[in-house]
């Protein structure tokens, strides 16, 4: 069997390397991926341990990449993906990249710096420039109001009249001019008025343009104002406002020739500021192209370099302190593998002494180690996300391969659309390397991980489509309907009572909306359908009576078939371990337990499939009742379906019954016996061995899971002379998986009840989609009826693909997987391993 | 459906028209014969037979090659299943297909 089937065989091996080759033989042997390390200073915090100096400055390298990185991005220059991922820096270059990326940090970040400082100058020059224009317009209008000085008096207060008037002649005529955000103009303004009770006049109008306000960065209104005030006092206190407003104030010109002035001026000053802007932000432009092209690589050998450093964190020092030691799991198929390495490793630093490896024998449980390639890599997932298999057990992912998608498919059963399912599936499978899917964002990543899952999911879909005889809701008539309709009719012109027969004529057909054919006619069942239903059923009313009885009976089947298999699996782990009692007292009581009920259910099924036809259907019992009838004994023995029935369901009963003692209590009552009878078997125990134990304990009783596992047996069994041997501990554990097994035999019997319900679903979501959609299209028999059926088969693909494509899809995925722990949980496997 | 019936609604349904050997969607005539049990379960019992037993001997040599047994073995074994269920639970039909009026016209006028 491939290696899929148990989780390698793994060793402990220890590895000397010497203090100055470390870290190239760690990193030759992070390249290969080889090997699984311990962690030997656990109980130093990590800000003790050796090399935390080197960690802090792979960190630090790596906090400047990111920065780089962001810059890059923001200034819209790609960033090369290298295709191959680069070794981890040797010793000598950690040093030259350092200095490197501070150089190169401290550059960008001056760069930006002054590239900030110049726009805000920019900005500042150029609203100066809208202020001196707008104001002019004020001035303007205001030059033909300044021989009405004196008007002014006229808007004061009466009873002030004197005494204000003298002192305004004698007052400065002052000017406050610069910009404000459109939001606060009226705020502004009333503030003005109330504070300086008029001796102001606020002249403003709004910018055509909207400016940057540079302190926030966004794009704004501005208004433009002047204001004109008499007096110092009335001075501050409209400069106070202003800056309370955070108006952009700046200096008034007095005169249209200052006016002048400083508007060339400025014109020529920002000319020139936009010729440095520019220079800058090319010179800056370079640097960051030229950064990009290494970002992305030096990201990667930082990051490797990180994780070397991580792991000679877990590394010990010998005695004489010249000497690395570290403990690595490692599988014994790559033993020779890590050998090389290492040679490599001390090749490449020059050392004197090549380190070297060396196996340590141990009671430990190794990790789990199973090796995927890309077809096996999805069902391994979904199979360890219920739960890791223990160390060498059976990997129920290698039968998932296919058991899986033909769940799904016996949910899904549509030939129509488990062919679309396999050609987009097909696609991605194609284009697999294309890089616009490897490196796609979470949705369409999760389809194409599982892109060899959905393949065979749709090809076992066409399958039970050609089974279920579905195809878009319609059937296909290959070989010829069993069902005859012509049988049914009489020769004679009137109905005929034929030995009890109802016979049809013309006149019964038409008057009668709907008839039945009755199989015990003569020619009117000619014999099963060679290939899946038979497509006469698509077209009768009464096809869901038909379809329910035969998807019961045959989830029911495939439900104990799976289970059955699934506690065989289990006696192949109990073989591997060496439990051969295990098998006695726990497979072969359950298979009892399982077949003798369920089992016979079965038998029932297909017997009365076979013996009764059309001419006994009247006295065909109904299963479910006998079934029933199985454990409550009831009064009258009706006859039942065979001669003999009464006799055989007792005999099975007792077995049954027989076999749930020796469930409970065969188990425990043999290792006590062990224990007491057979003495210990004198093994050595170690330190690991204790540790183990207990660990091991607290897992199964914390899961409610099998304990059909080794190692947790073994370890009590060998702990005989040293450790009390718990037998309650046991009992409880081996009762707790009994009433889990024989509960879960009946829960589950029925859950799998929905391979039916959702193939039902299906199929009623499907037919009702043709019969709202498809049907309108093609009745409609104008020329307009060739424009509405495009449309209409529009809107039936988009329905199609979302609803039962994807919907439909990911139900039928989801229980499917449920069905599948079902499987894991309770039959054989013992999920306590690590990866 | 309807234009099919009209021709029916005169009462002439017995006379099964001799021409319908031109039966669109290439149905041949041999549809009045009867299907045999027999056939199709030794067809299908060789060719899943010679997928999941005869087939593992021919898998090349490599590290995939367990793999691929259990696949074709698991492919045959749950494909036979579901073909045998469905056809045993088709072979004594204890009620037939209740069919509307229109249906049986067109079910005659068409197969048979």
């Amino acid at each position: 069997m491939g290696s899929l089937f148990r989780s390698e065989p793994m060793c402990l091996a220890q590895l000397f390397l010497q203090a100055g080759t470390a870290y190239e033989c760690l990193s030759a042997l992070g390249e290969r991926g080889l090997v699984q390390f311990r962690d030997l200073n656990q109980n130093v915090s990590s800000f003790q341990r050796k090399f935390v100096g080197e960690v802090k400055r792979c960190e630090e390298l790596e906090r400047i990449l990111v920065y780089l990185a962001q810059e890059i991005t923001k200034a819209d220059i790609p960033l090369s993906e290298g295709e191959v991922s680069p070794l981890a820096p040797p010793l000598k270059q950690v040093l030259e990249m350092q200095e490197q990326l501070q150089k190169l940090e401290v550059e960008l970040r001056e760069v930006t710096k002054n590239k900030e400082k110049l726009r805000k100058n920019l900005l500042e020059l150029i609203e100066y420039t809208h202020m001196l224009r707008v104001t002019r317009t004020f001035v303007k209008r205001n030059m033909e109001f300044e021989p009405t000085y004196e008007e002014f008096p006229s808007l004061e207060n009466e009873c002030l009249l004197d005494y204000s008037y003298m002192q305004r002649l004698g007052a400065k005529l002052g000017f406050v001019s610069g910009l404000i955000q459109q939001g606060k103009v009226e705020a502004f303004e009333r503030m003005l008025w109330r504070v300086c009770k008029g001796y102001t006049i606020v002249t403003y109008a709004e910018l055509d343009e909207s400016l940057e306000d540079p302190e926030t960065g966004e794009i704004i209104k501005w208004y433009v104002f002047l204001i004109s005030f008499w007096g110092e006092q009335i001075g501050q206190k409209v400069k106070k406002i202003c800056d309370c407003y955070h108006c952009h104030v700046y200096p008034y010109p007095s005169t249209a020739e200052e006016r002048k002035e400083i508007q060339e001026g400025l014109s020529t000053r920002i000319q020139d500021l936009y010729t440095v802007l520019h220079r800058t932000e090319d010179y800056l432009r370079q640097v960051l192209c030229k950064a990009a092209e290494s970002v992305s690589s030096r990201a990667v050998q930082v990051r490797k370099m990180k994780a070397i450093y991580h792991t000679l964190n877990m590394c010990s020092f010998d005695v004489t302190n010249k000497c690395l030691i570290a403990e690595v799991w490692c599988p014994e198929a790559d033993l020779h593998e890590l050998r090389r390495a290492l040679e490599e490793g001390s090749r490449e630093s020059g050392a004197a002494m090549p380190s070297f490896l060396n196996t340590i024998s141990t009671k430990e449980t190794p990790p789990t180690l199973i090796r995927t390639n890309r077809f096996t890599e999805g069902f391994q997932s979904i199979v360890d996300a219920y739960g890791v298999g223990s160390y060498r057990e059976v990997n129920p992912a290698l039968f998932t391969i296919i058991t899986f998608p033909f769940l799904f498919a016996v949910m899904f059963g549509d030939f129509g659309h488990g062919f679309v399912m396999f050609l987009f599936a097909l696609l991605l499978v194609l284009k697999e390397d294309h890089p616009r899917l490897t490196q796609s964002q979470e949705i369409l990543r999760m389809f194409f991980n599982g892109r060899y899952i959905l393949l065979l999911m749709g090809l076992f879909s066409v399958y039970t489509g050609l089974i279920y005889n579905d195809c878009f809701s319609k059937s296909v008539n290959l070989f010829g309907s069993g069902w005859n309709v012509s049988a049914m009719y009489s020769a004679g012109p009137a109905s005929e009572e034929r030995s009890g027969l109802a016979l049809w004529n013309a006149s019964t057909v038409r008057h009668s909306r709907v008839l039945q054919l009755d199989p015990s006619v003569p020619g009117v069942f000619r014999g099963p359908y060679p290939f899946g239903i038979d497509p006469i059923w698509n077209l009768a009313t009464n096809r869901l009576t038909f379809l329910n009885s035969f998807k019961m009976k045959m989830s029911v089947i495939l439900g104990i078939t799976h289970m059955t298999f699934g506690v065989i699996l289990g006696i192949f782990n109990h073989m591997h371990f060496r439990k051969k009692f295990n098998i006695y007292l726990v497979s072969i009581p359950e298979l009892l337990f399982m077949l003798c009920i369920f089992g016979y259910l079965i038998f029932m099924i297909i017997y009365k499939w076979l013996a009764y036809s059309a001419a006994t259907s009247r006295e065909a019992p109904s299963i479910l009742i006998d079934f029933i009838n199985m454990f409550l004994f009831p009064a009258n023995e009706a006859s039942g379906l065979y001669p003999g029935q009464a006799y055989v369901q007792r005999v099975l009963l007792a077995i049954t019954v027989l076999s749930v003692p020796i469930l409970f209590l065969g188990k425990p009552l043999f290792l006590l016996w062990l224990h007491h009878g057979r003495g210990c078997f004198g093994v050595s125990r170690s330190g690991y061995t204790l540790v183990r134990r207990d660990s091991e304990e607290e897992v199964s009783l914390l899961g409610n899971q099998d304990i059909e596992e080794g190692s947790n047996q073994e370890a009590r069994c060998r702990e005989v002379t040293c450790e009390e041997f718990n037998f309650g501990e046991i009992l409880m554990t081996q009762a707790i998986h009994s009433i889990e097994y024989c509960l879960g035999c009946v829960s589950n019997t029925a859950s799998y009840l929905r391979l039916w319900a959702l193939s039902l679903a299906h199929a009623q979501l499907s037919d009702v989609l043709w019969a709202m959609v498809m049907r309108v299209g093609l009745r409609v028999d104008t020329t307009l009826g060739v424009l509405l059926l495009f449309l209409v088969i529009a809107v039936f693909t988009v329905l199609t693909v979302f609803i039962l494509l994807v919907m439909e899809g990911l139900s039928a995925f989801l229980h499917a997987i449920r069905l599948h722990c079902l499987l894991l949980s309770s039959k054989f496997s013992d999920d306590n391993g690590a990866m | 459906m309807r234009m099919l019936s009209d021709p029916c609604a005169t009462g002439t349904c017995t006379a099964a028209p001799a021409s319908l050997t031109c039966i669109p969607l290439g149905i041949p005539a041999s549809a009045m014969t009867a299907h045999s049990f027999a056939l199709p379960v030794i067809v299908f019992t060789t060719f899943w037979g010679l997928i999941g037993i005869a087939g593992p001997w021919f898998v090349p040599k490599g590290p995939n090659r367990g793999v691929i047994i259990t696949m074709l073995v698991a492919t045959a074994v749950c494909c036979y299943l579901f073909w045998l269920i469905a056809i045993l639970a088709q072979l004594n039909p204890l009620f037939g297909p209740q069919l509307k009026n229109e249906t049986i016209w067109y079910v005659r006028f068409l197969w048979e």
